[in-house]
């Protein structure tokens, strides 16, 4: 865009306020927090300067790990959960049948639903004892199956994984339809009098060209994964045995439960890095530049 | 010109920023009333919350031409996270509730409070020693112990006791692992425990079981490098919490609900018995239909090397002062303390069933369990592990303890994983 002098002063008014409060509550911590990575500090007395020793103890520390294993799991059942699903459901919706407007509310509610009240919800349907899964594959003779869902390690992963995915899905739904209506008719029209089939014309056609969208898509789906924290927080703390620690909630843990800002602050700096470096890979690989 | 005009308008945001920021300076101290703030937790709607209020009112009415007391209310679970964030920052308000032992200990370090000692002679010889020494650190008194936690009671319904062939509740382990095994055939959950917020087990079960195998000592000597975790009396008591769970004492779902929700399972009379501290006496008073029918005992005893008279306990209630309170801001809050924790506050809270350390005379209106969890206190308390370790420490175990009930990790490795994290922490 070419700017003359006048709207480019415009420009900078209007995002002067904005950029202010950015700069103020999101650079200045992150730059703060690269500090206090190397510090020792308990929040209370003084600082000391230990260089890049919580970055040492950092990676020897098998716990972090744990939840570092944890939160990929996360991402990975978000990517291949959420995107998928969403998009399947979006072509099905992106026809024209009767309440469809209702069809797409429903999809969308989780997202406007509280988190905790989310978790808390999910945590009575998981409940091993009267949960709703469990009565129901009672009630059906399919006792074997009930499993104590949130309290038995090999499991309280995939229960929490189950409850991300669905509270997610709705919004790459609309992402995804609004896409899908961007796609202009005509096209359509031609795939059809060449004599496309359905299946043919959504992946030959449909899908390449909403592709952008669905990399933004993954791209939000992978860095929301990665600060995951308000549903696991209320639904396990992160329990049981660390079975569903991931990142955030180590760090948070680590900084206010266990009073250690500095070592806090440089798991901040490694997830900062982490994250960064993940989602530069993966536009590398789904072909797009970095940024 | 025009740039100019961008400058000024950019430095204008600016200040709006920043005003909002620097307004909020009080102008107290040059005034004739000297305003205090107080942190506390107190938003449920409990009667003790009402009695700390109503004093605080009265006060201020009292002295409504010099002070005037302004409470601030944060929600409990909250409340510590945002008091030592606050702390970090430099900003904590003039008085603010705290805990006994080792968690107003980081705050001491960072030179936060303000010592009592001037004004200790208030309550000489009607708070025991015992109870205030909760809230000193280093000979220096921080806080003043409105109440008394005990952590470690045993509530049970009576009918259900008698059901499963036991007259009197249990007085030994084995007795009680009997009484288990019989609601166990009976289909009665046996005990309720919510322990997915980890604290459950380590407050409330291995504070007194940890004393019963290893005398109160243990935990200060095992700080101070004298003793270890890896003792053999640890790990049997340990392994108390591990047989529990073997024994399928505990309701099903006890790692997926709260403290709070296996109480709701207590009250309904679903599970027989109910491990809590203090604290439960007031929810199960008004939880349960037949109060008559509520019993309440100590732990039993374990074949240890430890007093079975004692249960553990804490002070509480403590209000401490910000270090940086001087002349007339000092003066009221030292005022304000002394008519706090005055005769009025304990009967009060002795009146809505909150065991406090100082005698207070008791009519036949008081519930009985309510009595006999007062008289627990007589026999001496021992310490509570979570007021004692340190933060890590603390999490190690509560974390450990869940993973010993799912088989995750053996009592023996916790203990040794324990007694690592102490070396290292000292270094």
């Amino acid at each position: 865009m070419q700017l003359t002098g006048k709207s480019k002063a415009a420009l900078i008014i209007g995002l002067l306020p904005a950029f202010l409060i950015y700069t103020v509550f999101a650079i200045y911590p992150i730059i703060q927090s690269f500090y206090y990575s190397f510090m020792e500090w308990d929040g209370f007395s003084e600082m000391e300067f230990i260089g890049l020793q919580n970055f040492g103890n950092l990676f020897q520390d098998e716990l972090f790990w744990n939840s570092v294993g944890n939160n990929i799991f996360v991402v990975i059942a978000s990517v291949f959960g959420q995107i998928p699903i969403a998009l399947f459901i979006a072509l099905l919706l992106n026809r024209k049948i009767k309440g469809l407007k209702i069809f797409r509310t429903i999809g969308f509610l989780p997202v406007v639903l509280s988190t905790v009240v989310i978790s808390l919800t999910w945590s009575l349907i998981y409940n091993t004892k009267d949960g709703m899964i469990n009565e129901i594959l009672r009630a059906v003779g399919l006792d074997f199956l009930a499993q104590n869902w949130l309290g038995d390690t090999k499991w309280s992963m995939v229960a929490v994984c189950i409850t991300v995915i669905w509270q997610f899905v709705g919004l790459y739904l609309i992402i995804f339809l609004a896409a899908l209506q961007n796609i202009p008719e005509e096209v359509m029209e031609a795939a059809k009098m060449d004599g496309a089939s359905e299946w043919v014309t959504t992946w030959k056609i449909t899908i390449p060209m909403i592709w952008d969208t669905i990399i933004v898509a993954i791209i939000l789906c992978i860095s929301g994964s990665l600060r995951t924290f308000d549903l696991i927080y209320v639904m396990t703390h992160g329990g049981p045995s660390h079975s569903t620690d991931v990142m955030a909630l180590y760090m948070f843990n680590e900084t206010f439960s266990n009073l250690k800002y500095g070592y806090g602050s440089a798991i901040s700096v490694f997830i900062f890095f982490f994250s960064l470096i993940l989602i530069g890979i993966v536009k590398k690989v789904l072909g797009q530049k970095f940024i | 010109m025009k740039k100019l005009g961008i400058l000024v308008l950019g430095l204008l945001l600016l200040f709006s920023l920043t005003a909002c920021s620097g307004g909020k300076e009080k102008a107290s101290g040059d005034g004739k009333i000297t305003e205090l703030t107080v942190w506390n937790d107190w938003t449920e709607n409990r009667p003790e919350y009402k009695v700390y209020k109503d004093i605080i009112a009265k006060f201020n009415e009292e002295n409504k031409d010099s002070i005037h007391v302004k409470i601030e209310s944060i929600p409990h679970d909250q409340y510590e996270t945002k008091l030592r964030t606050q702390a970090a920052g430099k900003q904590l308000p003039d008085m603010f509730r705290v805990w006994p032992g080792a968690r107003i200990a980081p705050l001491v370090e960072g030179n936060a409070l303000l010592p009592l000692n001037e004004i200790l002679d208030t309550w000489e010889g009607k708070i025991p020693e015992g109870i205030m020494k909760d809230y000193a650190v280093d000979g220096k008194q921080y806080a003043i112990p409105a109440n008394i936690s005990e952590t470690s009671l045993i509530y049970y319904h009576k009918d259900a006791v008698k059901k499963a062939g036991f007259e009197e509740f249990p007085k030994t382990y084995d007795e009680l692992k009997d009484l288990i095994k019989a609601l166990n055939d009976e289909k009665v959950t046996p005990i309720a425990l919510g322990n997915k917020a980890i604290w459950p087990l380590q407050s409330v079960y291995i504070s007194t079981i940890g004393d019963r195998f290893t005398g109160s000592e243990f935990l200060p000597n095992t700080l101070s490098g004298k003793s270890s975790f890896t003792d053999e009396n640890f790990v049997k008591a340990l392994s108390v919490v591990e047989e529990l769970a073997k024994l399928k004492a505990f309701n099903e779902d006890f790692n997926t609900i709260d403290e709070a929700q296996s109480r709701t399972l207590f009250n309904s009379g679903e599970a027989a018995m109910h491990f809590a501290g203090s604290w439960a006496i007031g929810p199960i008073l008004e939880g349960v239909d037949n109060i008559d029918n509520i019993g309440v005992a100590p732990f039993p005893s374990f074949s240890g090397e430890g007093d079975t008279e004692k249960i553990s306990g804490a002070a509480g209630g403590g209000i401490a002062l910000n270090a940086e309170l001087s002349g007339k801001k000092k003066e009221a809050a030292f005022k304000f303390l002394e008519y706090f924790y005055g005769d009025e506050l304990y009967q009060g809270l002795a009146k809505s069933n909150i065991v406090v350390p100082v005698q207070v005379e008791m009519d036949d209106s008081i519930p009985e369990i309510y009595q006999t969890a007062n008289g627990f206190a007589q026999g001496g308390l021992a310490p509570v592990y979570d007021a004692t370790l340190t933060p890590e420490l603390t999490d190690m175990i509560n974390n450990g303890l869940q993973s010993i009930t799912i088989g995750e990790k053996t009592p023996k490795e916790l203990a040794e994983e324990m007694q690592k994290e102490n070396e290292q922490g000292k270094k």
